[in-house]
């Protein structure tokens, strides 16, 4: 029976093995945080769909247990044995995957950072937004529908992650700009719904009257928007993402705006600067795309799901 | 532990249940005095109702997992069954728009892992501990598998009334919570199934020679572990209004430390469902506390690991002295 | 006997995570053309050996009949402790004193809530695993920390006469705690505290002394472990270590260590700690969708466990 069993492993091995397919096109390794927030898949789903176009082949590397710095190095160093043409990298950590950088670097391997800046290594060039402009203009968006005054709770992102302390640099910066405006908290929710809905029930214990919520992100913001609900009490909202669901909330009022930070673009262009750089073709050193807050004036071409979307080229980007 | 143990334990464990009780009645007792001292936001109605309806959620997941516990097993699954169930119920939620399907896709799935669990701990014979760790990892990947990184959002008002809906002024959840107590009370005190399920743990070659068929009988705990895993997952489900592959994370070891805090013996035989709501309570209270008074969020893990070892180390103590 | 349970008994010398650790490398070798490189054989068994400074101890602890869930958090606390240490003295022998001085606190603090207070080893782990995490990132406030000498990225980079320092350390830490096992008395007296507490007593041996000492030995192993995970990263931060326990004794199960009757083998859980890691590594190679790989890591342990499970007897 036991060589029975061996069989069926083996089998069920090189099966696999066959599914997956020898690939003789250019194959471009994508590393991103985890599988569960819908930013990473969007990136992922990007990099799909520019490599579909390129005629390249993309493979997917994400941590099984999400976040996990010390799986990401390893992830990085099985890929560096299969020699992919080249690595689209989204850090766990900016700082903590450095040694990651530097053995991609020293094999040789050209590599594309997007989303997250490194805090070093050689990059062929870095796609980003700017999480502290993003948080600026949505800020100002919340405070200017709030008519310049009262009092606001900011909802945080992770401790410790780049993306956060940027876009509660960019609320509270917004904030100055309003005198008139008074900051009554500022609690981290992890950039997730759960704990969010918590903290701001709890927040609105303390606070019998609360304006305005800026969230770091989209599920924050719905959470303290189901908060309200729960609790019968109104406030004005602003989340980032540009999510499906924040759009849908936009257009039925619920939600004031949402900035637009969503992975879909990053995904495309850093596949396709990395093909671009494979090919011998120019790219540029940089791509920070401009900040963008979804309201209900503008919401329309997000309600396409990512899925259904077409890549931008460089040429859209860099004329812009 | 000889059969003359097992003979006498049933009357001193009812008297030494009901001191572990008190006592911890008592801690959550002067949580709230202490609390409602240091913050008045405390004390006002609808903070009551928030902790009260935490506390439910927390309570659900631990219930059937303090069966699970009482025969001496362990559950790690717990949080990723309630990540499976809540993904499968949203989707046939949002396909069907009927919270009858949903309700009985999350409470099913719930179910069938419980199953499984069960299955491979008797059939297979694998250490509980390993079996629902295995399982664990199994149950994540297919969650995240099958949602992609996608997010189901958006149920019927009808289906939401689980989580955020009232009842004469108290919320949902916490008319749930009360109804699995008494279910769950009279399951383990009441039942010879119930008195059965303290017998294994207790002693289970003595249980098996009395005649107590063990092996369906630790079927049916892990079932209704993963059973209330289901239940849970569509409150929570109820509550936030939309299900990602993550819902489940972080979630089993708080259930796991509501069954200890609350008194129950990971040697098993001992332990009362009461116990673990008083211990979902104490929990929610600390971090109901600690967000009022806009403590630094990092201090959490510690005040829980404090709390924890305290409520055990008061638990072990007292049942040292009843013996 | 029936020609299953003859088959069964036939093959018992087999356990289950050597068969699945020579599945796993037959598969992989087949399917993979990176697997059976130098390269790639040196990176599985470095990646391992993190785990494995984990491992080793958590046998002895599992052993006795108890757990230790708090090593990951140690480990994280430690290499904070470290790498704070060394950015502030440039000492690199102060810096590691620190990392073995946090895994002892922690593992006496463990070994008096297990002996003294008589708390049982998985709430009295699960509460410093919080007391542990929650220091971490008191300290750290989140972030990475960083700005360490890279003189200490030599230890998990560096070699010695070709070999990876790092399977180095690993070795010299499988060798001592095999010897402190299974040719010191202190290793018999372990054996004893998994299932006949009454022996040592009768000896005059005092349990509670013994128990300290194996968490402090745990605690040791974290600190050293520390070091490891701190030249790997080059810095320390807050999650680097979480969940490392659960794998740790994941390992230490699959390996054959049972969980009751104090059953221990060292060498299994090695082994366990490479199945795991040939694993991991071979459907990196494949490219093997993420949710697939973590499915795959439950059956692992689930079919290792099944295994052993239809050699024992009823």
């Amino acid at each position: 029976m036991k060589q029975h069993l061996a069989t069926g492993v083996a089998a069920a091995v090189v099966l696999f093995a066959a599914g997956t397919g020898f690939a003789a096109d250019e194959t471009i390794a994508v590393f991103t945080k985890n599988q569960t927030n819908p930013y990473f898949q969007a990136v992922r789903v990007g990099a799909e769909t520019a490599a579909k176009t390129l005629g390249v082949k993309v493979e997917q590397y994400v941590p099984t247990k999400p976040d996990s710095i010390p799986e990401q190095l390893s992830q990085v160093e099985d890929v560096i044995v299969k020699k992919p043409n080249a690595i689209v990298f989204i850090p766990v950590d900016y700082k903590a995957l450095v040694p990651a950088v530097e053995k991609i670097n020293a094999a040789g391997i050209p590599v594309t950072n997007i989303t997250d800046r490194a805090a070093s290594g050689n990059f062929v060039a870095f796609v980003g937004a700017d999480d502290y402009a993003i948080a600026l203009a949505t800020g100002r968006a919340l405070l200017k529908a709030m008519g310049g005054r009262g009092n606001v709770i900011i909802l945080e992102g992770v401790k410790g992650s780049l993306t956060a302390s940027d876009r509660l640099r960019g609320f509270t910066d917004a904030i100055k700009e309003f005198p008139e405006v008074k900051l009554l908290a500022s609690q981290p929710a992890n950039f997730q719904r759960l704990p969010a809905l918590q903290v701001m029930e709890n927040l609105m214990q303390s606070f019998p009257t609360i304006d305005g919520v800026l969230a770091a992100n989209d599920p924050m913001a719905i959470g303290a928007i189901e908060a309200l609900d729960g609790a019968n009490r109104k406030a004005l909202v602003v989340g980032i993402n540009g999510s499906k669901e924040a759009v849908d909330l936009i257009k039925s009022g619920k939600l004031v705006a949402s900035g637009d930070f969503n992975g879909f673009i990053q995904g495309c262009l850093g596949v396709e600067i990395a093909v671009r750089n494979l090919r011998k073709e120019s790219t540029p050193k940089e791509i920070i795309l401009k900040p963008v807050v979804i309201d209900a004036t503008n919401s329309s071409p997000y309600e396409t799901p990512v899925e259904q979307r077409t890549c931008p080229t460089l040429a859209d980007m860099v004329s812009q | 532990m000889s059969a003359a143990d097992v003979a006498v334990r049933p009357r001193l464990a009812l008297s030494s249940n009901f001191q572990q009780g008190l006592y911890r009645i008592l801690a959550a007792a002067l949580l709230c005095m202490v609390l409602s001292g240091l913050s008045e936001a405390f004390m006002t109605q609808n903070n009551i109702l928030n902790v009260l309806r935490q506390t439910a959620l927390l309570f659900l997941m631990a219930s059937g997992l303090t069966l699970v516990i009482l025969t001496a097993g362990l559950d790690l699954s717990v949080g990723a069954n309630i990540g499976l169930s809540a993904c499968l119920a949203a989707s046939v939620i949002k396909t069907s728009d009927s919270a009858v399907l949903g309700t009985a896709t999350g409470i099913g799935c719930g179910m069938l892992v419980g199953l499984a669990n069960g299955a491979l701990v008797t059939a297979l014979r694998i250490p509980s501990f390993i079996a629902t760790y295995g399982m664990m990892w199994m149950l994540t990947g297919i969650t995240y598998f099958y949602m992609a990184g996608e997010t189901i959002h958006g149920f019927p008002p009808a289906f939401r009334q689980l989580g955020i809906g009232y009842l004469l002024g108290i919320p949902m959840p916490i008319y749930v919570m009360l109804l699995f107590l008494a279910i769950g009370t009279f399951f383990a005190q009441r039942t010879v199934w119930g008195q059965q399920v303290y017998a294994i743990g207790a002693n289970p070659v003595a249980a098996r020679l009395s005649g107590v068929p063990v092996p369906s009988r630790l079927v049916l705990v892990y079932t209704v572990s993963g059973a209330m895993a289901g239940l849970a997952s569509l409150i929570i489900l109820a509550r936030i209004n939309s299900a990602q592959g993550d819902i489940g994370e972080d979630l089993t070891l708080p259930a796991i430390a509501a069954v200890l805090v609350g008194g129950t013996s990971l040697f098993g035989g001992s332990g009362t469902v009461i116990g673990t709501l008083i211990g979902a309570l104490i929990l929610t209270l600390v971090l109901n506390g600690m967000n009022l008074l806009q403590i630094n969020a990092s201090w959490q893990p510690l005040v829980t690991g404090v709390i924890v070892l305290l409520a055990v180390w008061i638990s072990t103590r007292t049942r040292r002295m009843n013996e | 006997m029936s020609d299953a349970a003859a088959a069964t008994t036939a093959l018992p010398r087999v356990p289950g995570v050597a068969f699945a650790l020579i599945v796993l490398c037959t598969g992989f070798a087949v399917t993979s053309a990176g697997f059976v490189t130098p390269t790639n054989i040196a990176n599985i068994l470095v990646q391992s050996t993190i785990l494995l400074l984990l491992a080793l101890p958590m046998t002895l602890i599992i052993m006795t009949e108890g757990l230790d869930l708090s090593m990951g958090a140690v480990l994280t606390l430690a290499s904070i402790a470290l790498a704070i240490v060394i950015i502030s003295t440039g000492s690199f022998a102060l810096a590691l004193l620190a990392a073995v001085a946090v895994g002892l606190c922690f593992g006496f603090a463990n070994g008096l809530l297990v002996s003294v207070l008589d708390i049982p080893p998985f709430i009295a782990t699960l509460g410093t695993l919080g007391i542990a995490q929650g220091l971490s990132l008191l300290a750290t406030d989140g972030q990475s920390v960083v700005g360490i000498p890279r003189s200490i990225e030599g230890i998990y980079s560096g070699a010695l006469v070709g070999v990876p320092l790092p399977i180095v350390i690993a070795t010299l830490a499988y060798g001592a705690t095999h010897v402190l096992l299974y040719q010191t008395r202190f290793g018999a007296y372990i054996c004893a505290l998994g299932g006949n507490r009454e022996a040592l007593r009768v000896a005059g041996i005092s349990v509670r002394g013994m128990l300290i000492l194996v968490y402090l030995f745990a605690g040791l192993m974290a600190g050293f472990a520390a070091l490891l995970m701190t030249a790997r990263l080059n810095s320390a931060h807050p999650t680097a270590g979480i969940g490392m326990e659960f794998d740790a004794i994941a390992a230490v199960a699959v390996g054959g260590t049972s969980f009751e009757r104090g059953n221990g083998w060292l060498f299994g859980t090695l082994l366990g700690v490479l199945a795991v890691g040939v694993l991991r590594n071979g459907l990196n190679l494949l490219a093997v969708p993420s949710s697939a790989q973590v499915a795959s890591i439950g059956a692992l342990v689930i079919i290792a466990l099944f295994i052993d499970g239809l050699r024992r007897e009823p």
